[in-house]
């Protein structure tokens, strides 16, 4: 999974809530309870000492326990208070113990933990000596301490739910927090998208200052490469110019009436000079490609294939057809210049061929944009056809008149990363397909 | 039939104003692109020839600035920039064919042929045809009910006008300005005699003349 900000935060996050959340839960369950068995504990000694009291002489001056000096609660059975009073071998038994043996312990301290007592109950208990007329006596008192777990357990359960429902609530308030802050982020992810696809020339400029030079940065390198390329594109245009000009001149003069003489001489010139021709045009074409170099570039079917066409029914007008059909506002987003040379050319070189009529149809299948360009003329037998698609096959010195043009249009569509297929045509002429990956 | 050539090569215009004027066509030559967008503008041009790369202004501004004012004169662009999106941009800057450098002189003939018969309503036909008689441009010659008819380049390019133009009345004026870029004399009586040789190969009623306002072109035989 490709690493995401939003994500990495919410995940952090949730850990970090977790841990701390329990640890303060279990210290903050583990003071309390601590605290309260302290108390408990202080109770139970404060409750022997009152013990002592209820101790009285009756009228045989025997030592008894007078059941109206103690609290109720020891006389109602297994009511979670008890005691064990012992006396030089005589011992009383809190009435609430029925028949349960309490046992008491060796000398005066707390009891280690809990002891089992009646019925399931937990005991906290206490043994505590004192000196009663030189005699030593010792009162052991017991307390039932499970309601009090059971109400930390509750208690405990309702802390945990609690702070489960406050983690979600921050998670939800985080996630908003992280959105909010991010969405520039998202923003300008959407914009390189558009930009991709041709949608969008520039990214917004107005961003929160963090995103401020990233953004500034993308746009100069996008101005920077437009430039570049039409700077790069007119210095070939005025070499070409520089070039092609004393071609001219030279393939003019080759009309001249004093030539006519020398006719071998006048066809090797013509030979000579249509290479050096052909190749400058082939070179001058690779050297205007943009490529994939330029993102924020288009091309716009609707505005450009009209015009294109026009042009094609205005070189071959007078005996051919010209048509196209691509899906109402397509946009391909490649270079307008690069596009129009490849489709320039495919068309022209069909336009060549054709008895009667050229059709561009431009479709999209999925991620691909399919480019077909049928005509009506003698097309390619099927054998010489593969040998024209292998890879590396120079076109134009392959394929006779089908020449220069598509060569110029593969160096096109190899820098686009697409494919060039040669087929037979509906129309019983060649059918060139071309297919470009979207990016 | 009056063209403007705008070409800054000399070795080439001097050519090509060479071949076209073996052709019938009397043809102005500049160099700059300011002059080019002055005269292109002011003189009544049947073609105008225009190369891009010109001194002075280039030659596509000097096309969008005739477009603008309304000059709706043919224009054929001669470039050395050959790739198909600025041939896309001179169609749409008003351009009504494109060749580009180089090119061997007769095409550049022909394609001035066919845009002359096409901006005067001959589109489709690589002939010249008024009633039953027919132009053939390259070899210069008349041909009337099957019988060829030998002219002279002077006839051929006043022929060659009346039947690009047939059905209207054009003035002496207005011809001697398109046929001889305004060079004849004053008092010239050049015109009159062409006219009449040439009612004299094809038949009297092919030209009417309407007294005081010009000749009429009905190509129809005696």
């Amino acid at each position: 999974m490709r690493r995401s900000i939003s994500r990495q935060l919410t995940l952090g996050l949730t850990a970090i809530l977790l841990l701390a959340g329990l640890l303060v839960v279990q210290t903050s369950f583990w003071l309390l309870e601590h605290g309260v068995r302290n108390y408990s504990q202080q109770r139970l000694q404060v409750q022997s000492r009152n013990l002592l009291a209820s101790l009285i002489r009756d009228e045989d001056d025997q030592l008894i326990v007078n059941e109206r000096h103690h609290d109720a609660v020891f006389l109602q059975p297994f009511s979670g208070h008890y005691f064990v009073i012992e006396l030089e071998g005589t011992r009383w038994r809190s009435r609430s113990l029925w028949d349960f043996q309490l046992l008491p312990l060796p000398q005066e301290s707390f009891a280690q933990g809990l002891i089992p007592g009646p019925l399931g109950q937990q005991l906290l208990l206490y043994t505590g000596e004192y000196r009663y007329a030189d005699s030593k006596i010792r009162v052991t008192v017991a307390q039932d301490y499970s309601p009090i777990l059971a109400s930390f357990r509750r208690a405990q359960l309702m802390g945990v739910a609690l702070g489960f429902v406050v983690l979600l609530m921050v998670l939800l308030g985080q996630r908003w927090l992280v959105r909010k802050a991010l969405k520039p982020l998202e923003n300008a992810r959407q914009q390189l998208l558009q930009l991709q696809s041709g949608q969008r020339a520039r990214l917004e400029q107005q961003v929160p200052e963090e995103m401020q030079p990233l953004v500034e940065q993308v746009n100069r390198l996008l101005v920077h490469t437009e430039e570049r390329l039409k700077r790069s594109r007119n210095a070939v245009g005025n070499l070409g110019h520089a070039l092609k000009t004393p071609l001219a001149v030279l393939t003019s003069l080759l009309a001249r009436p004093e030539l006519q003489a020398y006719p071998e001489l006048l066809a090797s010139l013509t030979e000579h000079l249509q290479q050096i021709e052909q190749r400058i045009s082939r070179e001058m074409a690779r050297a205007r490609l943009s490529g994939e170099a330029l993102p924020g570039a288009y091309f716009d079917c609707g505005q450009e294939l009209p015009s294109l066409i026009q042009l094609m029914n205005m070189i071959h007008g007078e005996r051919l057809q010209f048509s196209w059909q691509a899906p109402a506002q397509l946009r391909l987003p490649w270079e307008r210049d690069d596009m129009l040379e490849m489709l320039g050319n495919v068309l022209d070189n069909a336009g060549k061929w054709a008895r009667s009529k050229v059709q561009l149809q431009i479709t999209q299948q999925g991620p691909h944009i399919i480019i077909h360009v049928d005509d009506d003329g003698p097309g390619i037998e099927p054998q010489r056809r593969e040998q024209v698609q292998q890879r590396g096959t120079r076109l134009d010195e392959q394929v006779q008149g089908h020449g220069l043009g598509l060569g110029i249009v593969r160096d096109i569509v190899d820098a686009l990363a697409g494919t060039l297929t040669l087929d037979e045509s509906p129309f019983g002429g060649l059918r060139v397909t071309l297919c470009l990956r979207l990016p | 039939m009056r063209l403007l050539l705008v070409e800054d090569n000399v070795a080439l215009a001097d050519d090509l104003c060479a071949g076209l004027k073996q052709l019938g066509y009397a043809v102005d030559w500049l160099v700059d692109g300011r002059d080019a967008a002055v005269q292109g503008a002011v003189e009544p041009y049947d073609l105008i020839i225009l190369d891009l790369g010109l001194p002075g202004k280039s030659g596509m501004e000097v096309l969008q600035e005739w477009r603008a004012n309304q000059i709706t004169t043919p224009v054929l662009i001669l470039t050395a920039r050959s790739s198909w999106s600025e041939r896309v941009d001179g169609l749409k800057a008003g351009a009504d064919d494109y060749l580009t450098k180089p090119f061997h002189q007769e095409e550049l003939f022909l394609r001035v042929q066919a845009l002359l018969r096409r901006s005067h309503g001959f589109s489709n036909q690589t002939k010249i045809q008024v009633a039953d008689l027919q132009l053939d441009e390259e070899r210069q010659v008349a041909v009337q009910q099957g019988k060829e008819i030998i002219l002279t380049a002077a006839e051929f390019s006043l022929l060659r006008y009346f039947m690009l133009h047939a059905g209207k009345l054009l003035s002496k004026g207005h011809l001697e300005e398109h046929l001889y870029a305004g060079e004849l004399e004053p008092d010239s009586n050049v015109l009159e005699v062409h006219v009449s040789h040439l009612r004299r190969k094809l038949g009297k009623s092919c030209i009417e003349t309407r007294r005081g306002q010009g000749y009429l072109f009905t190509g129809a035989p005696e």
